[in-house]
């Protein structure tokens, strides 16, 4: 299993108010699974994610995603983690509107040892399996939305992470540019065998996952092995 | 692409804020330069290191009160003591008062000895001419090139504390080190003494230059003992004390351009930080992401910090620049009526002082919205659009 989550919770607080957003939650998934998190506003999905990828820590519980039990990483090693294993893919796709489309792709090499001529050719390898390695040069603001977040998985797989994370990758896009990016996602994880955990509200979406996982209220109401 | 490449695109963002920035930080730089060259230019007058071996003598009173020229007479039979000079700010207008120059009845015969290192060329029979003219006078090379003066030309000084008005010929020009010691003019005392009736036998001070440097504050002491009694007692100092006390005629000048520099420091901490507050709110989610990806929040933390500080050395350094270029407009306007500012410049001590100062704006004024940036947990970050 490349995640393992056991009796996970999280909780907010708003001021002294507790709110818990995950109760006792288990699940695992394995190496090669394409994995969609659905529910609700409020079921606890995103949280979930935020958890399995790092960028949060659970208020109780055991997760250990990629052979590593995140709740022993302090906040450097989590930053290492992340770096060498998870690649991240946003709503709003979140590059950096100062970086050409190359070096959006190229900065998670920078925290890599990579040389130069190494680092090129990862970049232009990521750009031409999201079909971009001729827009390579062009800006964000010159990019439409489906080219933006085809940018943005190029970044997210460029390092070959062994998991990528989606939250809401189509939330932003028309059906058109959504059913591209869903396609890149599926021809990742059932040809570079990447895991996927994606965050969706959209049923469609969801069926370009292998599983649907259904939160409500922060617990695990259901998984659904999705028939094609 | 590197971490280089990564920060100027950053710090190019918003192009128009950084070159406001950058433009503002450079005006506050060149004033600080400006002022700290001021500042360290006067201060050498009072640090001439070729001053060790002379003594200004005046009047206990006041610098204004006269010392009886027998004084010298005195001085110069004493051990240890080389030559004495007897000199008198004259205050001469030449044409109008914007002419301004430092000009001096001396007891010339002593001039070249007493201000050895000051005068250091300057032409033997041209020397001799002044010596043998009672009318004649000696300029320094620089204020003859200023007015086209050639020797043999008639310079009319009418004082402005004396009531005399001298017509001197100009008998030759001499050569110095640095251009503030080309500003002056000098002429025999023995004019003045004629020509001003209280002035006979007297004199505004008396410059001594001892043998060695190490015989100097016997030499005070001794001077100023002797005379303690007298009916024009006297005060002895180093010259660079003497120019000290010269300068703080003006007032407390040092205090003040330090209060300057200190609120321009204030203002510009500010307007940086202000700017990079701007900068570093805009991008709460690219930081959050930066972070996401695997960047730790010290190493976003230097980011953000390098942006800060390239940018106040981008502003620093062109403020140099403006500084250097303004230099030479105080030489050409300021030194006309103080000709202390002849020599000013920009020195190296001041442009590190700027540099360091300008580094550490960028270091404060990035350090608390970069750490405030680093420390805020990522999802909150990816949340604030």
């Amino acid at each position: 299993m490349i995640i393992r989550c056991r009796d996970i919770s999280k909780s907010y607080f708003r001021g002294s108010l507790e709110i818990p957003v995950l109760q006792g939650l288990e699940l695992e998934i394995p190496q090669g699974g394409y994995y969609a998190l659905m529910g609700p506003s409020g079921s606890g999905k995103t949280t979930l994610l935020n958890l399995i990828a790092g960028i949060d820590r659970p208020s109780g519980g055991h997760l250990e995603v990629c052979g590593h039990a995140l709740n022993d990483l302090d906040d450097d090693e989590l930053a290492a983690w992340r770096a060498a294993y998870v690649g991240f893919i946003f709503q709003n796709y979140n590059l950096v509107p100062v970086l050409n489309a190359y070096e959006n792709v190229e900065l998670p090499l920078l925290l890599t040892d990579l040389s130069r001529s190494q680092r090129r050719e990862r970049v232009l390898e990521a750009l031409e399996l999201v079909k971009l390695a001729d827009r390579m040069g062009n800006y964000p603001r010159q990019l439409s939305g489906g080219q933006e977040q085809r940018v943005a998985v190029a970044r997210a797989i460029v390092g070959d992470p062994d998991l990528l994370v989606a939250d809401e990758p189509t939330g932003s896009l028309d059906a058109r540019n959504a059913e591209e990016v869903l396609g890149l996602m599926e021809r990742l994880n059932r040809e570079m065998g990447k895991t996927i955990l994606m965050v969706t509200h959209d049923p469609k979406a969801a069926q370009h996952a292998r599983v649907q996982v259904h939160l409500e209220k922060g617990v695990l109401e259901r998984t659904v092995e999705v028939r094609r | 692409m590197n971490y280089l490449h990564l920060i100027l695109r950053s710090l190019l963002r918003s192009k128009r804020r950084t070159v406001l920035t950058v433009l503002s930080l450079a005006v506050s730089v060149a004033l600080v330069a400006v002022l700290q060259s001021v500042l360290f230019t006067l201060d050498s007058f009072t640090k001439n290191p070729n001053a060790s071996n002379r003594i200004a003598v005046r009047h206990k009173v006041s610098i204004t009160n006269l010392l009886p020229i027998r004084h010298a007479d005195w001085i110069r039979r004493q051990p240890g003591v080389e030559a004495v000079m007897g000199l008198q700010w004259f205050q001469g207008v030449y044409i109008d008062r914007s002419n301004f120059f430092p000009n001096f009845a001396t007891e010339a015969e002593y001039l070249t000895t007493v201000f050895r290192e000051e005068i250091v060329d300057y032409s033997e029979s041209q020397f001799r001419d002044f010596m043998r003219d009672r009318n004649g006078c000696i300029a320094g090379q620089a204020l003859a090139d200023k007015y086209g003066w050639k020797v043999g030309d008639v310079i009319t000084l009418k004082s402005d504390i004396f009531p005399i008005t001298v017509r001197l010929t100009l008998r030759g020009t001499f050569r110095s080190r640095k251009p503030s010691d080309e500003q002056a003019l000098h002429f025999h005392y023995k004019l003045l003494e004629e020509g001003v009736s209280y002035m006979k036998g007297h004199i505004g001070n008396i410059w001594v230059r001892a043998r060695h440097p190490e015989d100097v504050p016997g030499l005070i002491e001794r001077i100023d003992r002797h005379f303690a009694d007298a009916v024009d007692p006297t005060t002895s100092e180093t010259e660079n004390a003497f120019q000290l006390t010269f300068l703080k005629m003006m007032g407390n000048y040092s205090a003040m351009i330090q209060s300057i520099t200190a609120a321009v420091l204030v203002a510009i901490l500010v307007v940086t930080a202000n700017t990079m507050a701007m900068a570093i709110r805009e991008r709460t989610t690219e930081i959050a992401v930066f972070r996401a990806m695997g960047f730790t929040g010290l190493q976003v933390l230097g980011l953000l910090m390098a942006e800060g500080v390239l940018l106040s050395v981008l502003g620093g350094g062109l403020g140099l620049g403006i500084a250097w270029l303004m230099a030479g407009g105080v030489r050409q306007t300021a030194g006309t009526f103080l000709p202390y500012l002849q020599d000013f410049t920009v020195p190296g001590e001041v442009l590190m002082f700027c540099l360091h100062a300008t580094m550490g704006v960028g270091l404060l004024s990035t350090f608390i919205p970069a750490y405030r940036a680093t420390r805020r947990p990522i999802i909150e970050g990816l949340r604030a659009l």
